[in-house]
């Protein structure tokens, strides 16, 4: 095959990869803190992109129109909502949850999860129709022989891989990543340092949904479209993508999100019928989970009976 | 301490009331009268829980297993004679029973062993699918295609069980969710099977008699086809909740309660932990292949769309309002979960919204749903003062 | 609560129970005798959300339209309502929806479907409760010509001639080679069939064909390995949401063929979606543009007077010479499906806002006039009247 096309397929490959890391980093931090997944992390990507979308509306009424200014009022209106209702998310469902069986707030995360999708569908305006999404980035490309290189995809690795590495280095260099990685470590001690459980809590799980909303974005800019059920795929595959790295390692998580865009991106060019790269890409999870049940970069870690 | 047998009236009592109940729910057109009976219901359950009188109605009833059941089968019975004109009535009330007996199938996944399943409408689907082929591209007699169906669904969910028994808790979660979503896909981009467009089953052709015809009585007017299908589906339910009760007294059911609560212990006590989770996660879904057969050659038209992920989410719900590991919660609670949304037109489009509500509200605050689960009766006249 | 008071509660339950059952039964006797009805139910089958809603909510706001005209004129025999339903353009919930209209006795026919993947599944329950319907907006062939059911009509077209006339039209402006997207459900896989027949047969060349899920969101990869093939035309069997996604992705790749779709696009929702995107795109429908039907203008001017809250779309007017059709039926044979069904069974020359309607044997209603359109700015526009055709402006394959 043409080198030309084998690099679009690896660049479409990359940008899938960076979202699905995006969402599998959050799924990993709420794991990391409070031994909870949170299912309806996909939905508060779909949320996010939907927040965006309405502001976008908004500065349309208001005549402030196009260009990086729209895209960065959207964009940081989307990520405060979703930190928001991240927070909201923990402090009435998650952390009253704390000592009931782990499948309850499971359980709980799920059914919110559903429930949120089913408002955007029911109570946005036309929620049920896919929705265009503003063109904000330039659309500039380049052709390099067969592989058509648009900046807009470039401008989205750079900034989602950004923005993980923003997470990463806010875990391991500053004060709260500190308070973080102490509560993920020993919930009791750390409350006995002096750390305020509840607020390092609340702290994460708006970091988390915060980054959804950003892979929301991302992705309605790259695909030029949202639509309400996008949540639901993007939160299994982040999900399967957290769990195959190792829940818990944030390392592990980005490449899980790459390994998972990789096996879709090999099935849709190996099989005749590209639809069958998603069957292709969970089996080989199942499989994968089968032959390694705590993931690929595992933590050590004890049970205490 | 001498075990009496109680009377047996309460059981009687509550079969027909039961009945009455339903046929109500059924055949009422009205909204308010509807939402009214609702109410009602979830109040009676309430205030008889409290007060005790379920418990007597409970103790009455396995005091005399087997005429309880007949009681209810009669009973139920009852009701489709008397809904017999109304097609889409009775198609509902088929519907329910089918879907208690998936459920009762998830309440020992999930209730008894505590394996949690979100793949449920995959096994109904497995079940529902294998039915359509076999029933047009084979010869076999369509009582043995449902069976087929049920084995079937048991044996690809035994694909599942290496990464299930490696895994706890999250992960096993994961697996039936992918699991879930595989099927889906699977099914749609596969032509073989139909693809989106779904197949056309034939209807259930019993010793030579096609459930698919009206039964005329001359001048006492018609049987709905559909009461054909709700009496199979009503003595598979009833079949179901017979072997899930006998398992819950046995030692199976012990075991698997051990299991359920502290795997650690269980295993240090003997008990084989692989093997009981594999019974009960291969049992359960055998069931929801049944009714997935059942479901498939009433409705006449299965595709991939009708069997998604919300679909199992409802599933997982109904047995949590109904009282995960209560297998009477799971008929009321599937009930009103399959039958409100087709009579409230207004919640029709809401439904899943407003049950994903309903059980966070409940998780939150009751988790032991609307009837809770009874505490074990290690024998005979335990616990009764 | 001690023994005695236990039971003193039981046994007034069991009164209760006793009380309630001798009022329910009295409720039922009182509720059996139930007066006479006057109001005749006419169904209607749509996707009233979901991708395609906007067909579907313009279909049936005319079937409504139809009703509220007759309704106004005092001179019928019966009043009639409109039950609205949503099919979601889902097969599996077009089956329940159909069962349930089909089972309720009051309904007497039905106005059906715009996709044509649902009224595909459908048909079986039709016939099977001996509904008449008749179909308004689906265009594959073999929901009349597949089965023998005498319950199934249809008013629009079907895609066979369309695709002959695509093919024909295509060639002529010089095009040879095609690559073929659809959809996998039978009406994608329908106008594959039909197009490529037409085409092969007159002389193009289809270097590929892709079949994707109608909700499929990244068609990278496929559209990855269309470059490869370089056509000159892609041809999109499907409907406006995979439509919008694939030419915007198209972009994106930098493939710069002709986008050429079917009826299934030809909407307005189309061109919302993609913008600019949209401009030079072709499409084909079966019928000429509202505006030019026999009774077009009229229909157009009463639609506006009744203040609905969206455009007809392209098949309302379909829809709307339905359920005149069935209402002028049961006019004359009265309430009851079975007469209904032969009385449609016998349409000859029937007057309609879409011309004559003649049903052949198979219930399918004849339209010959295939019109070819281009978007130009931002709006569908009939080919022989835009300035493509003048040479004013040339399609892609920059």
């Amino acid at each position: 095959m043409d080198p030309g096309f084998i690099a679009q397929y690896l660049l479409n490959g990359i940008v899938l990869g960076v979202i699905y890391a995006m969402v599998a980093v959050g799924f990993t931090l709420f794991f990391g803190v409070l031994d909870v997944i949170k299912f309806s992390h996909g939905d508060v990507v779909m949320a996010g992109a939907f927040t965006a979308l309405a502001t976008y509306a908004g500065l349309e009424y208001l005549g402030v129109g196009d260009g990086a200014i729209a895209a960065i009022v959207i964009t940081v209106m989307g990520i405060a909502a979703m930190a928001a209702l991240g927070a909201v998310l923990a402090k009435l469902l998650i952390l009253p949850l704390r000592d009931a069986p782990p499948l309850n707030t499971l359980l709980i995360t799920l059914m919110f999860g559903l429930a949120l999708r089913e408002s955007v569908r029911l109570f946005y305006p036309n929620g049920s129709n896919p929705k265009p999404f503003p063109q904000l980035l330039p659309d500039a490309a380049m052709t390099i022989g067969n592989l058509e290189l648009r900046l807009d995809s470039v401008l989205l690795i750079v900034l989602g891989l950004g923005a993980i590495v923003a997470v990463h280095l806010m875990i391991q260099r500053s004060r709260i990543g500190l308070a973080i990685r102490a509560v993920a470590q020993d919930p009791e001690t750390a409350r006995l340092m002096g750390i305020n459980f509840e607020r390092v809590v609340l702290m994460t799980f708006a970091l988390g949904s915060a980054l959804a909303a950003l892979a929301g974005i991302t992705n309605g800019l790259y695909y030029s479209e949202v639509n309400f059920g996008m949540g639901l795929l993007l939160g299994v595959i982040g999900f399967s993508a957290a769990v195959v790295g190792g829940l818990g390692s944030l390392y592990g998580a980005i490449i899980g999100g790459f390994l998972f865009a990789a096996l879709q991106t090999i099935g849709a060019v190996w099989f005749s019928v590209p639809a069958y790269k998603d069957v292709f890409a969970f089996a080989c999870i199942i499989v994968l989970m089968a032959w390694k049940p705590t993931g690929l970069l595992a933590d050590k870690s004890a049970e205490r009976v | 301490m001498k075990s009496e047998r109680r009377s047996f009236w309460p059981v009687v009592v509550t079969a027909l009331s039961a009945a009455l109940f339903v046929l109500l729910f059924l055949y009422l057109e009205h909204e308010w009268e509807i939402a009214l009976l609702a109410v009602g219901l979830v109040a009676v359950l309430f205030c008889s829980a409290r007060f005790g009188l379920l418990a007597r109605v409970e103790t009455a009833a396995s005091d005399h297993p087997r005429t309880t059941i007949l009681v209810n089968v009669v009973s139920a019975l009852l009701v489709i004679v008397f809904l017999r004109e109304e097609h889409f009535a009775l198609l509902m009330l088929a519907t329910v029973f089918l879907y208690i007996t998936i459920c009762l199938g998830l309440t020992l996944q999930f209730g008894y062993a505590g394996i949690v399943n979100f793949a449920g409408i995959a096994f109904f689907g497995i079940g529902s699918y294998t039915a359509a082929v076999l029933a047009v591209h084979s010869p076999l007699p369509h009582l043995l295609v449902i069976l087929v169906s049920g084995l079937v669904a048991g044996l690809i969910g035994s694909l599942l069980i290496l990464p299930m028994l490696r895994t706890r808790g999250h992960y096993a979660a994961l697996v039936t969710i992918a699991f879930g979503i595989l099927f889906r896909t699977f099914l749609e981009v596969n032509d073989l099977l139909g693809g989106p467009q779904g197949l056309k089953v034939p209807g259930m052709q019993l010793f030579g008699w096609s459930l698919n015809d009206n039964i005329s009585l001359g001048p006492l007017g018609m049987i709905s086809f559909y009461a054909s299908y709700a009496v199979i589906s009503l003595l598979l339910a009833a079949g179901a909740y017979t072997l899930i009760k006998r398992l819950e007294r046995s030692w199976l059911g012990l075991n698997l309660d051990a299991v359920r609560t502290d795997e650690t212990a269980a295993a240090s006590f003997g008990i084989d932990l692989p093997r009981w989770k594999i019974f009960a996660f291969t049992a359960g879904n055998c069931l929801a292949g049944v009714a997935g057969g059942v479901y498939a050659m009433m409705s006449g038209f299965i595709a991939p769309a009708s069997f998604n992920f919300g679909d199992s989410l409802l599933l997982v719900s109904i047995v949590l309002l109904g009282g995960s590991g209560n297998p009477l919660g799971v008929l009321p609670a599937a009930l009103l979960v399959v039958v409100l949304p087709e009579k409230l037109q207004i919640i029709q489009e809401y439904r899943l919204l407003l049950f994903a509500v309903l059980v966070i509200l409940i998780l939150r605050f009751r988790p032991e749903g609307l009837l809770p689960r009874r505490i074990r009766e290690y024998y005979a006249g335990w616990g009764r003062s | 609560m001690t023994y005695p008071e236990v039971n003193a509660f039981t046994e007034a339950i069991m009164k209760l129970n006793r009380a309630t059952l001798i009022t329910t039964l009295l409720v039922f006797l009182l509720a059996g005798c139930s007066s006479e009805k006057d109001t005749v139910k006419i169904a209607f089958i749509g996707p009233l959300t979901g991708g395609v809603s906007a067909n579907g909510l313009g279909g049936r706001n005319s079937a409504e339209l139809a009703v509220r005209l007759h309704n106004a004129e005092s001179s019928g025999n019966y009043t009639y309502e409109l039950v609205a339903l949503d099919d979601e353009c889902k097969p599996n919930i077009g089956v329940q929806v159909a069962t349930k209209v089909a089972a309720d006795k009051d309904v007497i026919a039905g106005v059906t479907h715009y996709c044509s993947a649902v009224a595909m599944g459908t048909v079986d329950v039709y016939h099977k409760f001996g509904l008449p319907v008749v179909v308004w907006g689906a265009v594959l062939p073999d929901i009349t010509y597949g089965n023998d059911y005498k319950e199934v009509h249809r008013v629009n077209g079907t895609m066979i001639n369309q695709n002959e006339v695509a093919a024909d039209f295509m060639l002529e402006q010089g095009y040879k080679t095609w690559v073929i997207i659809h959809d996998t459900t039978d009406y994608g896989k329908g106008h594959n069939r039909y197009f490529s027949k037409s085409l092969v047969a007159k002389g193009g060349r289809i270097l590929g064909t892709f079949g994707v899920s109608s909700d499929q969101q990244d068609f990278n990869a496929e559209l990855t390995k269309v470059k490869e093939l370089n056509p000159d035309v892609i041809y999109f069997g499907g409907l406006a949401p995979t439509g919008v996604r694939l030419r915007s992705q198209m972009e994106k790749l930098g493939i710069d063929a002709v986008f050429q779709g079917t009826s299934g696009i030809v909407s307005d929702a189309f061109i919302e979606g993609l913008g600019p995107l949209s401009e030079g795109v072709i499409a084909f429908r079966e019928g000429a543009p509202v505006e030019n039907l026999p009774g077009g203008e009229g229909f157009l001017v009463r639609y506006d007077q009744q203040g609905f809250g969206e455009p007809p779309e392209a098949y309302g007017a379909f829809a709307f010479a339905a359920t005149q059709l069935i209402i002028d039926a049961i006019e004359k044979v009265g309430p009851d499906r079975d007469a209904v069904k032969q009385e449609l069974n016998t349409t000859r020359d029937h007057d309609s806002i879409v011309g004559l309607i003649t049903f052949d044997d198979n219930g399918q209603n004849t339209v010959a006039l295939i019109t070819r359109y281009v978007i130009q700015d931002g709006d569908w526009v009939v080919w022989e009247q835009s300035e493509y055709a003048q040479g004013e402006r040339s399609l892609q394959k920059r």
